[in-house]
């Protein structure tokens, strides 16, 4: 296995990349290297085709991540050169096989990378009073970008909290109110910090606050855990959709409990 | 002003200007232009002027029922289990399980009439079937009957085990106030492992009243 270091020893698979699938948050040195080649680089996390999750049946069991199963789509449909993919602390056990797997099965460089990166960006989006869809996609952009973000947004006070992982479905977020900070993993994200597990555990007493994860994704048990303990938590996991029901908790948690009318 | 609670078999309305108490029918015989002020229920989007979704409906009616700051609600109607957790004024947890604890109330109603059973006279058994599902939980009764089981004992273990179910999904607490169509229902509130009160079949709609009001 290749250390985020190790992999620029690739380099000249570097230089005749032009399509690069990445996976989690490959170290700030891996994604430096990649724009200045000059490679479109593409969130494989993140929607690109047409989902079919009956592709991934093939490979991996039907009840699995929503996200990994996302990502093995996507790197099925599109026609990338390599996939950088980050696995261990920074990311989940899951991404490691899933790295394995894509291996074997398509002909292009799968480069496993351990994004250990501390320093510290901050959280300037996660706490500011933008709507919180636009914050996650900002967050989520971010991936792309080993700089900080020009013009940091206008910090809010709270009134609720979201904490996790960027959902499969973003519908879940329009059920917040503008002043919701980001904590959790989406918080290392923007933080530059994916294996911050530290980082990844503070929430906000104060706030009512949804702790949100992946169906079959390990963080399910962080994420009970930690809703569990705080003093107005709500433990959420959603799949591929967020359903009526899951909905209609989330809505009625923040309505009940202040923080939205 | 008419508030309506649009369940899966029954619908419950009350014009709270005319009418004392809600009355109840059958959700297969609401006509289709009905339109009241205020609805929820799974068929509540169809008829309502403004929704409210259950489980704000649910908590509302029981913060105006129960004089307590900690308490569990748990509401079991034909499709659906949903609860609400209340800890120092403020909801502790909420549940809506629409599918792994779905058709509970409506496969006893099925099966109450198939095998021509009277819940009233069913002795609470000292068994369970082991049910999550009303539509998994079928075979379970269908292989206590091949087995021996006479069809009241069968349904009645079932009826038991749909219980024990709905209370640890509730979070097991030592007193559970119940509500929906099954809460009327001797053998599934007799079964509940803990202190039990029963408070009918209208709380959604009590929790629509309190938000007209405001």
């Amino acid at each position: 296995m290749l250390s985020g270091e190790k992999a620029f020893l690739q380099i000249d698979q570097v230089l005749m990349i032009r399509n690069v699938g990445i996976v989690g948050m490959p170290p700030r040195e891996v994604m430096f290297r990649l724009k200045g080649e000059g490679a479109k680089i593409y969130d494989l996390d993140a929607l690109h085709v047409k989902p079919d999750l009956e592709i991934t049946a093939s490979y991996i069991p039907r009840v699995y991540c929503a996200i990994l199963r996302t990502v093995l789509t996507n790197a099925k449909k599109m026609f990338l050169d390599a996939i950088y993919i980050d696995v261990g602390e920074g990311k989940c056990s899951g991404a490691l096989y899933l790295a394995d797997i894509l291996k074997v099965e398509l002909n292009i460089p799968v480069i496993q990378t351990r994004n250990e990166d501390n320093v510290r960006f901050g959280n300037p989006v996660c706490e500011s009073g933008l709507p919180l869809m636009e914050k996650m996609e900002l967050i989520t952009q971010g991936v792309l970008e080993p700089e900080a973000m020009k013009n940091d947004p206008v910090r809010c006070e709270p009134a609720a909290g979201f904490w996790g992982v960027p959902p499969r479905d973003f519908s879940i977020l329009t059920l917040f109110p503008a002043r919701t900070h980001i904590f959790g993993w989406t918080r290392c994200m923007e933080n530059k910090t994916p294996a911050d597990a530290e980082l990844e555990k503070i929430a906000n007493p104060d706030v009512p606050t949804v702790f949100f994860a992946q169906s079959f994704c390990q963080k399910t048990a962080l994420a009970y855990y930690l809703a569990r303990r705080h003093p107005c938590g709500l433990y959420v996991d959603a799949d591929v959709y967020i359903g009526h029901s899951t909905r209609a908790k989330v809505q009625a948690f923040l309505e009940l409990n202040g923080a939205i009318d | 002003m008419i508030l309506g609670d649009f369940g899966t078999s029954y619908t419950k309305l009350w014009d709270i200007e005319k009418e004392p108490v809600p009355r109840i029918v059958r959700s297969m015989d609401i006509a289709g232009g009905l339109r009241t002020t205020l609805a929820t229920g799974h068929n509540g989007a169809r008829f309502g002027e403004r929704y409210v979704n259950e489980l704000t409906a649910l908590a509302r009616g029981a913060k105006k029922l129960i004089k307590e700051d900690d308490f569990v609600i748990l509401d079991c109607g034909s499709r659906d289990l949903k609860f609400v957790s209340f800890s120092g004024d403020k909801v502790r947890d909420t549940g809506w399980n629409a599918e792994c604890g779905a058709s509970l109330g409506f496969t006893i109603e099925l099966l109450e009439r198939y095998y021509d059973l009277d819940h009233r006279r069913m002795p609470v058994p000292s068994t369970y079937l082991p049910v999550t599902c009303g539509v998994l939980g079928l075979s379970h009764i269908f292989d206590a009957i091949i087995q021996g089981a006479r069809p009241e004992e069968a349904v009645a273990s079932f009826i038991k085990g749909i219980a024990l179910n709905a209370y640890r999904f509730a979070g097991s607490p030592s007193k559970l106030y119940l509500s929906g169509g099954l809460s009327e229902n001797p053998v599934f509130v007799k079964s509940m492992p803990c202190e039990v009160v029963v408070l009918g079949r209208f709380v959604l709609l009590e929790g629509l009243r309190y938000i007209a009001s405001i």
